[in-house]
């Protein structure tokens, strides 16, 4: 049975106008039973990533002056004249600046979830979008870098966190969750990266193939004269399938890592035990919600993504969504029920000013939009496959999650055993320096779409090869060769 | 033939377990503030402005805690509670700077902030119970003649850097100084804190709590002693004398 | 540049049977698996062209990784610590638990790394020369490279073309 992406559907002689429609529908419905002829799929993708409107251009330069702005300036001034411009004070010595880096680590875990996870567990629909959601592991770990580095008092000497032979003989404290910190995220955006390249090499091939002028020279470049043969792909077959393996403990153990900044810390609603998992399960929920939120954008925006992104993959997603949300809700209520429970006088005090101090809003608002909003909607098909919905829910998801971390950071850091002390935050300069991360990640994922091929076709075509239909009684049922 | 038991070299002193400490009289404490004021001016404490400091930025290393329970009128005012860095045996600020800017010394037994190692993580006054320690937001100005008051003992922190009490370690350092070119211990009450000095009531007590005999450890072991947050393990070395023993927090 | 190989051919086959059938053909007509390679689009295991696996180093060279990045863990939380041992907040010179992390990322970062580069070093990444291939390739074609005496030409292209081969020409090494 020929089964190559540019040989024939699948015949039947059967004039069974039912069984037409089905498979049809099938065909429509699953990206990897509707093959198209690998040379069409490759000039699909290329001319994904060649044709840009002049709208492009435009909210690319407007984001490329909000960057220059909220980001650049303020943080000249900020870098100049010390945090006294952000609102950080005694006792709230954590502001929005870590709330960001945890956010954004906590987006980077979408993609690992989606290209190792996902392919660990053999989950086929994960083809069109691995690399559309490992690049946004990339990009977000660029932010969460920033973001870590704008709160540090002497930016200057961030240096001396790196382990290396001095003159002094100092070397960093490995007692301190912060040196574990920046191993970690080191180690996660080295591997994440490696592994972005590793299966784009042969799709950096096939656009060298169909290249002119300066891009062929940077494809050509890139490609690093990949062929195809038979060594080249063992190598790399073998180096994918470890990455996938390997990078998920690394996945697992940054965010911990991240946890433990506040669970190691002797604080009232800190040092609770289950923050290295609920973190975790933290991160995969906003992180999934924008992978959603990118897909969608990405499907709507660039040519030809509507053949490769359908409304089953968003259906997937929708139903990963509404899983996690669970998960985060169980862990959420460990944290809290044991909290409530034990009364603890500053515990008590703490989780009063969480529900109904000045900021009590927020918590409802995560509540709510964490728990409430995917349990309602997602169970649903019909709003799990609407593009504009799964978006809107998406984005609240990520709003909760940027919720959470404040209640933790911030406004836990109000509240210690020292009430003579307490005091409110007010956010400063980190309000544009925010923002400035949000425009550069959007800016860099959309200057790397013109750059970057983000259907991995070649895994698209090894999808729809490992895919067929095959007749169980009277039903057409989608098989699944696992061709590994 | 000089006889005392300070070794030449500073790297070099073992220090058995507590060797300076302080006990506040709570009983006494009048809430004045000239503890909080000597410190300042000894410590070349920088003013913030009365816009950081109601946020919350003021950079003394000393408070004076009052608070009062109930609802007016049936209001009970407690007592005062000075409280600074307690120079904690299992210091929590210590193992969580990421590059050692906050370290035990062997030799004097306190808690170290080396300035020019902090990068301003801020970590160490996140974690400290005791709420001891604050963080230069600014560079902020000592214009002529206020300049003319700096302590040349002591070093003049820029932007980004954690500080807190150091229980005067430059006087520390003069006091075993002098009686080592002397040929002498150093005596009990000889090393006194710019706060002990300048307590109008005679408040706080400093000395060596490794001698049994100093006026420190007497009071320490005198019935009145109690220590914040002693439950958490941190081996504070300031003991607070409060009659009617409550504890943990004042009231 | 571009040089006519004589002992070079290169078929080039649509599909992943008549590519498997040719190679048993190839084996049939005398030339050995070593004179074959096979040039795909997408990975097609050695098994599907009835092939022996290709050996590779990349697994022996993740494993060294992760050897060196556990003796580098082990210098950072043993060695660094007691290079210049400092006291902090009553924890003994080398922490046990924090060591584990430092210890579990390095070892992850090496073994990672070492796989990057040893998918570079097995394949000789980056090689810039120029070699036989054609873009119908990245196309999914599957091509046959196969190294051949001059009078075997003939026969060879002929079998080819009559079990399934789209075109069987000289292969051309060029800039890629």
């Amino acid at each position: 049975m020929a089964v190559l992406a540019n040989s024939a559907p699948h015949q039947h002689s059967q004039a069974n106008s039912a069984e037409h429609d089905h498979e049809a529908h099938l065909r429509e419905e699953h990206l990897m039973l509707d093959p198209r002829p690998r040379g069409e799929m490759n000039a699909m993708v290329m001319e994904s990533m060649l044709v840009t409107s002049w709208k492009f251009w435009v909210v690319a330069v407007a984001l490329a002056a909000v960057v220059a702005y909220c980001l650049g300036y303020y943080w000249y001034r900020m870098i100049a004249e010390g945090l006294g411009i952000a609102g950080v004070n005694r006792p709230v010595y954590w502001g929005i600046f870590l709330v960001n880096t945890v956010f954004w680590i906590g987006i980077s875990h979408a993609g690992t979830f989606v290209s190792a996870l996902l392919r660990v567990f053999k989950a086929e629909f994960r083809r069109p979008f691995t690399r559309a959601a490992e690049l946004m592991t990339t990009f977000g770990l660029v932010q969460a870098g920033l973001s870590i580095f704008m709160h540090m008092g002497r930016i200057w000497l961030a240096y001396w966190l790196f382990p290396y032979p001095n003159e002094r003989g100092l070397w960093p404290n490995f007692h301190s969750p912060l040196s574990w910190d920046f191993l970690a995220i080191n180690t996660y955006l080295l591997s994440s990266t490696m592994y972005l390249f590793l299966p784009l090499i042969p799709d950096l091939a096939m656009a060298r193939d169909r290249s002119t002028g300066w891009r062929k020279v940077l494809y050509r470049t890139l490609a690093l004269g990949f062929r195809g043969t038979e060594g080249e792909w063992t190598h790399l077959r073998f180096a994918m399938n470890l990455f996938a393996f390997a990078i998920l403990p690394v996945m697992f153990s940054v965010h911990t890592i991240v946890s433990w900044d506040f669970a190691a810390a002797m604080r009232p609603g800190w040092s609770s035990t289950i923050f290295g998992p609920y973190f975790v399960v933290g991160a995969l929920q906003s992180g999934l919600s924008a992978v959603a939120m990118v897909i969608i954008v990405v499907r709507a925006t660039m040519k030809n993504m509507k053949y490769f992104i359908r409304p089953e993959h968003l259906d997937a997603i929708g139903k990963l969504m509404l899983i996690i949300s669970m998960a985060w809700a169980y862990f959420f209520f460990n944290d809290y029920l044991v909290q409530w429970y034990n009364g603890d006088k500053w515990t008590d005090i703490l989780l009063k000013f969480h529900e109904e101090g000045p900021i009590g809003w927020m918590w409802y608002a995560m509540l709510i939009l964490n728990v409430a909003l995917p349990w309602l909607t997602l169970w649903n098909k019909n709003i799990r496959r609407n593009p504009t919905i799964l978006f809107i829910i998406g984005f609240l998801i990520n709003v909760a999650m940027w919720f959470e971390r404040y209640i933790i950071i911030p406004t836990s850091l109000s509240i210690n055993r020292f009430p003579f002390t307490y005091q409110f935050y007010k956010p400063g300069v980190e309000i544009p320096l925010s923002i400035g991360t949000v425009a550069l990640f959007v800016l860099l994922y959309m200057l790397a779409s013109r750059i970057i091929p983000l259907v991995p076709v070649w895994e698209v075509q090894e999808g729809q090869m490992a895919h067929s239909l095959r007749k169980f009684g009277k039903e057409s049922i989608v098989t699944v060769s696992d061709l590994e | 033939m000089a006889k005392h038991n300070i070794p030449e070299v500073k790297a070099n002193w073992e220090a058995t377990e507590g060797m300076w400490g302080m006990s506040i009289d709570m009983d006494v404490c009048t809430g004045c503030q000239a503890c909080v004021a000597a410190c300042a001016m000894e410590n070349n404490i920088s003013f913030v402005g009365e816009e950081d400091a109601g946020y919350g930025r003021s950079l003394h290393w000393m408070r004076i805690e009052h608070t009062w329970q109930g609802e007016y009128p049936e209001v009970t005012p407690t007592s005062f509670e000075p409280v600074l860095c307690q120079q904690c045996g299992n210091a929590p600020c210590e193992p969580v700077c990421p590059v050692f800017a906050s370290v035990h010394s062997k030799s004097e037994d306190l808690n170290l902030q080396v300035y020019n190692r902090c990068v301003g993580t801020r970590y160490c006054a996140n974690n400290c119970p005791y709420v001891a320690r604050v963080f230069n937001m600014r560079d902020y100005d000592r214009p002529d003649p206020l300049s003319n008051q700096l302590n040349p003992d002591v070093t003049v922190r820029r932007r980004g850097i954690m500080e807190k009490c150091t229980f005067c370690i430059q006087r520390i350092h003069k006091g075993q100084d002098q009686a080592k070119s002397e040929g002498r211990d150093v005596l009990d009450g000889e090393v006194v804190p710019a706060c002990a000095q300048a307590c109008p009531a005679d408040a706080i007590v400093f000395g060596r709590i490794d001698d049994p005999e100093s006026k420190v450890s007497l009071l320490a072991k005198s019935g009145r002693g109690i220590q914040l947050f002693e439950e958490l393990g941190t081996l504070p070395r300031v003991t607070y004398l409060k009659e009617e023993k409550t504890y943990g927090r004042t009231g | 540049m571009t040089e006519q190989n004589k002992n070079m051919l290169l078929a080039l086959f649509p599909d992943l049977d008549p590519a498997a059938a040719a190679v048993g053909k190839l084996r049939e007509l005398g030339i050995s698996d070593e004179h074959v390679n096979v040039i795909s689009g997408i990975p097609i295991t050695e098994a599907m062209m009835g092939r022996k696996p290709h050996p590779s180093h990349v697994p022996m060279l993740s494993l060294l990784g992760a050897l060196g990045g556990l003796a580098l863990g082990i210098f950072l939380a043993f060695g660094a610590a007691n290079l210049y041992p400092l006291d902090v907040g009553g924890q003994p010179v080398v922490p046990g638990p924090p060591s584990v992390v430092v210890i579990f990322e390095m070892t992850m970062l090496g073994m990672l790394l070492n796989t990057f580069l040893g998918v570079f070093l097995d394949s000789r990444f980056p090689s810039y020369t120029p070699k036989e291939y054609v873009v119908e390739i990245s196309d999914g074609k599957i091509a046959l490279l196969i190294e051949c005496e001059p009078a075997l030409e003939q026969g060879i292209s002929a079998a080819m073309t009559q079990i399934g081969a789209e075109s069987v020409k000289h292969a051309e090494a060029k800039t890629l």
